[in-house]
């Protein structure tokens, strides 16, 4: 994975984690990092559904390869620090879905071409 | 970006009103539409309050509506999603140029195509499903069938909208096409066949929506990446809906499997009980996976080639930046085909092999969904899987087409094939089965005894909530 690549900000709008309010929460992150990331060197989009459902709202940052899960609202600015490395990975929300759903979302983002 | 109009007879946020011609033609289009669903659309169930979720806009705020309608007064809109600036071309030979907002002239008949292609899946769809509210496991599902069905009717007003403005009277003609071709029709069959097999019970319902669907939105998903704007566009916001459909798929297989799992944890045959067995859902899986493989075209295809080239349809993502070379011009994709009984190394130069990459991508999404019913079986103390077969198992299109293997992938004899087709294939037997176990239920709160209850309502509402109310 070459540097000059983006770093991808994937939020959940699965059929479960949109109940739990991750539409809302993609918007107020695009809002904060409008401010936090005002040089736009990360790209936010939403994932159609990671198959972590019942831990959800689900993240995923990429390259970096760091799934986050259970966010609620109130996580935003922690989450907004941490994707622009400003602070470290929140606690409480990293290896909670299982290795292998973790795994297909990187190999399907690592895609070889 | 035009304002969202909610009032017009047409829901829209295209601007219709400021294109009188536009407007009249799309007008004129509407009430065949509604003859359309009249005749091909659920049968019954036109007097009663469904809750439902309706499309109203995009961007902020939420973009969609729940309330109780009756189905043939939903307000079928026309959403494109917001247009990013100054949007440029991201891959293939026009990189970098600015994306159209017209049809070149150069791609119009293939464009056509295209869009007629998912166009006619739509409709298609509606109208396998048409029976099946009449043996709906619980008003929970009965109102998500028709949730399905009406937002696949939106999915073909999109399309309509994309020919009518944009491909004259070639695209007007396509539009009565539309209307005009019918699911399993012996003369005037869909296109694609997949789309002409019958959806006879619940759980092949199930398997369309998590298998046959699931195609539908990596497609939608290459064509989101169009540099033709107004289809990406389109095509971008018909994602946000057939999220939702994915996931009655899914989480419907899902909820068989458990119920058959509970059963079988218990020490009691589900066939016993009026509930499907495992053997059954693993047939149904094969049957409708790997006929939704077909779906993707040829994995060797000069078609997709001239696509990707021309900018018309993109890969998986192509826009997120996750490819090294934007042109696809420098490497090979390699797989593995069968020659005689062993594999052979088949390398097919990469825009050629743009079907096989995002038939790929659709796999691993279907790997994730078999593991997670898998997970189900194993937390109910069933030792058995259910398999998602290989990708060259009982393929009709592309390099696989005309030979044979097992549903691991491995090559075998036509004579092995045909001797253990009824091993991996439902049977008559077998449709009666589930058949048998189809029956209604219609009381808030109680769900048929093959299927169990979803772990969530829809939009916060409990699954006992009064989804359908009867006139
Ligand atoms: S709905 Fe978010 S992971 Fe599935
Ligand atoms: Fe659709
Ligand atoms: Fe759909």
């Amino acid at each position: 994975m070459s540097d000059a690549r983006p770093r991808l900000v994937y939020v959940c709008e699965g059929g479960d984690c949109s109940e739990k309010g991750s539409v809302e929460l993609h918007n107020d992150l695009k809002e904060m990092l409008k401010t936090a990331d005002p040089d736009g060197k990360l790209k936010l989009r939403k994932y159609p559904c990671f198959g972590g459902c019942e831990h959800g709202i689900n993240l995923a940052l990429f390259p970096d390869k760091v799934f986050l899960s259970k966010l609620k609202k109130e996580d935003l600015p922690r989450v907004c620090d941490f994707v622009c490395g400003k602070s470290p990975v929140p606690a409480g929300h990293t290896g909670i879905v299982a290795k292998d759903v973790e795994q297909i979302v990187w190999d399907l983002l690592d895609t070889g071409f | 970006m035009n304002a969202v109009d909610l009032e017009a007879r047409i829901p829209n946020n295209v601007g219709l009103k400021d294109d009188k011609k536009l407007l009249r033609a799309l007008e004129q289009w509407q009430p065949r539409f509604l003859d359309w669903w009249r005749e091909m659309g659920p049968s019954d169930f036109r007097e009663d309050q469904i809750y439902l979720r309706t499309a109203v806009g995009v961007g902020q705020g939420g973009w969609a509506n729940f309330d109780y309608v009756k189905m043939p007064d939903y307000r079928w809109g026309i959403f494109l999603a917001e247009p990013e600036p100054e949007k440029k071309i991201h891959f293939g030979d026009k990189l970098g140029d600015p994306v159209w907002d017209a049809v070149p002239g150069e791609h119009r008949n293939v464009l056509r195509r295209i869009i007629v292609t998912q166009a006619d899946t739509e409709p298609a769809s509606v109208e396998q499903q048409r029976l099946l509210g009449h043996t709906a496991p619980s008003l929970y599902d009965l109102r998500n069938v028709f949730q399905v069905n009406v937002e696949e009717g939106r999915h073909l007003w999109a399309m309509v909208y994309l020919l009518h403005k944009y491909f004259g009277a070639d695209g007007r003609d396509e539009a009565e096409e539309l209307l005009r071709r019918r699911s399993g029709h012996a003369d005037n069959p869909r296109i694609l066949q997949a789309f002409n097999k019958p959806t006879p019970d619940w759980l092949s319902f199930f398997c369309f929506t998590s298998f046959t669907d699931r195609d539908g939105k990596y497609q939608l998903a290459a064509l989101a990446e169009s540099g033709f704007y107004p289809l990406a566009r389109s095509t971008q916001f018909m994602l946000t809906e057939e999220a939702h459909h994915l996931s009655v798929g899914e989480n419907g297989v899902g909820r068989v499997v458990e119920r058959t799992a509970q059963l079988m944890k218990e020490g009691t045959d589900p066939r016993t009980v009026g509930a499907i067995p495992l053997d059954i859902i693993q047939k149904y899986v094969y049957e409708w996976s790997s006929a939704s493989y077909d779906l993707f075209g040829g994995e060797d295809s000069s078609n997709a080639a001239t696509y990707f080239g021309a900018g018309l349809k993109g890969r998986y993502r192509e826009g997120d930046g996750l490819y090294r070379d934007p042109k696809a011009l420098e490497q090979a994709y390699t797989t593995q085909v069968a020659e005689g009984t062993a594999l052979r190394t088949l390398e097919i130069p990469l825009r050629r092999a743009m079907n096989a990459l995002l038939l790929e991508a659709y796999y691993a999404d279907c790997k994730r969904i078999v593991d997670r019913w898998n997970r189900t079986l194993k937390r109910y103390d069933v030792a058995a899987e259910v398999k998602l077969p290989s990708l060259r198992f009982n393929r009709q299109q592309g390099i696989h087409a005309g030979k044979w293997y097992d549903p691991e992938g491995n090559p075998i004899a036509q004579a092995e094939f045909e001797k253990r087709r009824t091993t991996w294939f439902p049977s008559a037997e077998d449709y009666a089965t589930v058949k048998s176990c189809m029956k209604k239920v219609y009381e808030p709160g109680k769900i048929a005894n093959w299927i169990a209850p979803p772990a969530q309502g829809i939009n916060n509402n409990p699954f006992e909530w009064e989804y359908v109310k009867f006139h």
